[in-house]
């Protein structure tokens, strides 16, 4: 693990440095509070620290009430060494936010002993903000595919339409629904029919860019969006997106199943300004007019219905294969 | 060695205690001796100025890194003369800084033959 050794004075350090080196720990040392406050802010800084208290430039107590300012590192243990032995200051540099003291000369039993404590309270640390992200994870994606939920992805396309709207770009919003995909339940039973959302939630991952969003909408809905994304270019991404899980058979544990999807496909930028609820109701329209039109293909979803809506002419629906 | 002087007391090195700390580790101890070697003298010039011209924050923080190098180095008398001094100049007492200061002077004079002679014999 890494320590952070900060003391302005060569021969403590030189000391406190051989000290931990042999007790294992990966040693950084500095001889000032600016480089130890520089030293603890980097992303991959150490989250042990051995804080002088009387430094040059700023003391540990400083460094102490900096690095406990920052809200959104990683916890940093610190302890200070001091010279000092009254309690008032014992109470200053705990309350400057270090986690313990410690008098020097140290006792090198007892430091290592110390910074034991100290990983143990980092270790519980991590197990908490793994805690957290887990929780975090699951009450934003679906625990089937592991695509963002309905609520998830519904947050995330109206923060992309107002900035969208901001930047006077384009927000694609394509509704998918797999076709027939009762049928897959109803022969091949639930299981595979899992198979076959996970499938389908992987391929659409794989067809989007890093910072698209795709989300489960519904049982077999699909909710993609593409950000910033050119008018002219989105009817032929989202035919691409729908080959995706067209052109070729879904290996399931029953054998390979050949499924389309159809989609509703709505630009944001024609539409103005607009609620999410609206523009999804809109291109659940669309996605309606693509079923009601064989299925495997897409519709785009314009705002005045006097005029005939791009179409793609794709093939007709491909039964199942079994 | 045990003497005490002007209320300072304690062996002039506690060897043991350093042994202790250093975990036996020779190469470590002869590394903090030639470092102390070094920054002592340097320090100890610096306090003398700051001391001449009654700079006490500077007189100040010069002793607490004496203090705190002698102390690691488990020079102990040399260390309560530094940290006596440190007290006073933080205390704002300017009057006797040079008396103490002599006296830490003498206690380094003490203490750095039982150094070289420690490192004489281990290095033999």
């Amino acid at each position: 693990m890494k320590i952070l050794i900060a003391d302005d004075e060569t021969l403590s350090r030189r000391l406190l440095e051989r000290t931990l080196e042999r007790a294992g720990y990966e040693v950084v040392a500095v001889e000032n509070g600016k480089l130890a406050l520089e030293q603890l802010s980097k992303l991959d800084g150490p989250r042990l620290a051995l804080l002088d208290w009387i430094m040059p430039e700023l003391d540990g107590p400083g460094v102490c009430r900096a690095v406990r300012m920052r809200s959104e590192q990683t916890y940093v243990y610190m302890v200070l060494l001091t010279s000092k032995g009254s309690k008032e200051e014992t109470v200053l540099g705990l309350e400057s936010g270090a986690d313990d003291y410690l008098t020097k000369p140290f006792n090198a039993e007892e430091l290592r002993a110390r910074l034991r404590v100290g990983e143990r309270i980092l270790l519980l640390e991590d197990r908490l903000v793994e805690a957290r992200e887990n929780m975090r994870f699951r009450a934003t994606h679906d625990p089937l595919t592991s695509l963002l939920n309905r609520g998830a992805v519904m947050d995330l396309l109206a923060r992309e339409l107002h900035r969208s709207h901001r930047e006077k770009k384009t927000t694609a919003i394509l509704l998918g629904d797999v076709d027939h995909f009762k049928r897959v339940n109803d022969t091949m039973g639930h299981v595979i029919g899992d198979e076959v959302l996970m499938e389908i939630a992987n391929r659409l991952i794989s067809a989007v860019r890093s910072y698209d969003f795709v989300g489960r909408y519904g049982g077999e809905e699909f909710l993609v969006v593409l950000n910033s994304c050119d008018p002219a270019f989105a009817p032929g991404r989202a035919e691409a997106i729908r080959k995706s899980i067209s052109n070729r058979a879904i290996l399931t544990a029953k054998g390979p199943l050949t499924l389309t999807m159809s989609f509703g496909v709505l630009l944001s930028a024609e539409w103005g300004m607009r609620s999410v609820e609206e523009l999804l109701h809109e291109a659940d329209t669309a996605l309606y007019e693509a079923k009601a039109a064989g299925r495997d293909c897409l519709r785009l979803a314009k705002p005045t219905k006097k005029t005939e809506p791009p179409t793609t002419t794709v093939p007709e629906s491909v039964p199942l294969r079994h | 060695m045990n003497k005490t002087e002007e209320g300072i007391s304690g062996p002039v090195w506690n060897l043991a205690e350093l042994l202790e700390r250093v975990d036996n580790d020779q190469e470590l101890l002869r590394d903090l001796v030639n470092i102390f070697k070094e920054d002592f003298p340097r320090t100890m010039r610096f306090l003398e100025s700051a001391i001449a011209v009654a700079d006490l924050k500077n007189v100040a923080r010069l002793s607490h890194t004496l203090k705190g190098m002698l102390s690691s180095l488990g020079g102990v008398r040399t260390a309560a003369a530094a940290a006596r001094l440190e007290v006073m100049a933080s205390a704002g007492e300017s009057a006797s800084l040079k008396s103490v200061f002599d006296t830490l002077q003498r206690e380094g004079a003490s203490l750095l033959p039982e150094l070289d002679a420690y490192m004489a014999e281990v290095g033999r």
